[in-house]
């Protein structure tokens, strides 16, 4: 018995697949979905979420959102995700470095949010990609 | 004959039409591509946010039914959301979106109505509906944060129990070719709470349904709503795209004909000089 995982943000459809266990940071903490999970609903943290499939782990870095799990089914919508594969580090120390920039120059509040919510977002992706390359 | 100037005018300005539409076809083409990748990506998103959103409805105790999920009791009328182009030029979009809403209006008497795009007032005041606010759509690819002042108004409206349903009106886009209106209703979100399969087994909510859903449902309803200011962008852009195209089509056309009519009379008043001079010659002095 395996999940059937999708994992889907506005920006394009990130995984679709089966797994033996997802491991996905929540609001209530970190938890474990294996096959014949009971039904549930809950929101995602930003942070690393793990998939492991076959004895393979592939990891992706989500910034919150929701997830669904019912009938081994599991739906993660994400604000924003990317698999850590594609991470390019060098962009993400880019953006990292522009947004931190950015802030330090006079910014409008909403500039200011926006600013704030890319940084989270580079920030978790080197975290995710730094772990990655120390575990392979 | 001395129509021959008057050709020519005419020509230069089939031209001049066919010069226009063609940058108009070229713009909504580039257009096109860029509002593509946004509103077709971020279909599935939507889609399985719906089919969550109604798997929840389902499961939840009906004493646990946050404001947005309940009929609201002792209202009637319908706040109705129609999203339309700001431009026009673009084939038949607009007309059948007001064709959809005609049928609609047919049915549900008392609507207020929440215009985006100018074309959108234009409908209303055709027909002599009650607009209560209406935003502008804009030429490029609607930003999200168009979606919260709408929410506002909805939330004024719906919550505040003026309206007994939110329903909103757009187009959808099939293909380059082919673009439906359609009509969602939006509020409340209610999904069949009577179908008897609703009860397989109750979910398990982390931390809690009344921390859970009023987020989950907020975010589907925004989502929803930007989804149908994507679709109808990217339907404007390929009708704009299509009928720019056989209008450019149509004034080579036009010019073709005027050629073929500017040179055979410019041959016919040639001939006819020709004719004057040697009958001139041979005419009995």
């Amino acid at each position: 018995m395996k999940l059937a995982l999708t994992i889907l943000t506005p920006q394009a459809q990130i995984y679709s697949g089966e797994a033996d266990e997802i491991i996905v940071p929540t609001i209530t903490g970190e938890i474990g979905i294996l096959p014949n999970h009971v039904s549930l609903l809950t929101q995602i943290l930003p942070g690393e979420l793990r998939v492991k499939n076959a004895g393979k782990t592939s990891s992706f870095a989500i910034m919150g959102g929701y997830l669904e799990v019912a009938n081994n089914q599991v739906n993660v919508l994400g604000d924003y995700a990317i698999r850590a594969e594609d991470i390019e580090v060098a962009k993400a120390q880019q953006a990292k470095e522009r947004a931190e920039k950015a802030k330090q120059e006079k910014a409008s509040l909403e500039d200011l949010a926006t600013i704030e919510a890319e940084l989270r977002k580079s920030l978790l992706e080197l975290k995710v990609a730094h772990r990655r390359k120390r575990s392979s | 004959m001395a129509n021959l100037i008057s050709i020519k005018r005419r020509v230069r300005t089939a031209q001049n039409v066919s010069k226009t539409t063609k940058a108009m076809q070229m713009i909504a083409a580039s257009k096109l591509k860029k509002a593509e990748d946004a509103a077709l990506s971020s279909r599935p998103y939507v889609e399985k946010l719906t089919s969550v959103s109604r798997n929840i409805s389902k499961k939840i105790d009906k004493d646990n039914l946050i404001e947005y999920m309940k009929v609201p009791k002792d209202t009637s009328g319908s706040l109705m959301i129609l999203v339309a182009p700001d431009k026009g030029l673009c084939g038949g979009l607009v007309t059948n979106l007001a064709r959809m809403l005609l049928i609609f209006t047919k049915e549900n008497k008392k609507i207020s109505y929440v215009t985006v795009g100018k074309k959108a007032n234009g409908i209303v005041r055709l027909f002599a509906g009650d607009t209560v606010a209406s935003f502008d759509f804009g030429t490029t690819l609607p930003s999200y944060d168009t979606v919260y002042p709408i929410m506002t108004i909805v939330d004024d409206y719906f919550l505040g129990k003026k309206v007994q349903d939110v329903y909103i009106i757009n187009s959808n886009f099939n293909s380059v070719f082919s673009q439906t209106p359609v009509i969602h209703k939006l509020l409340p979100v209610s999904f069949d709470l009577e179908d008897s399969q609703a009860i397989n087994g109750k979910a398990l909510f982390e931390p809690s349904e009344d921390v859970l859903l009023p987020g989950l449902i907020r975010h589907y309803l925004e989502m929803r709503l930007y989804q149908s200011l994507l679709e109808t962008y990217l339907s404007e852009q390929a009708a704009r795209m299509l009928a720019m195209q056989n209008a450019t089509d149509n004034a080579k056309e036009i010019i073709e004909e005027l050629r073929l009519l500017y040179n055979k009379t410019r041959q016919e008043k040639i001939t006819n000089e020709i004719l004057d001079i040697s009958g001139g010659m041979y005419a009995p002095v």
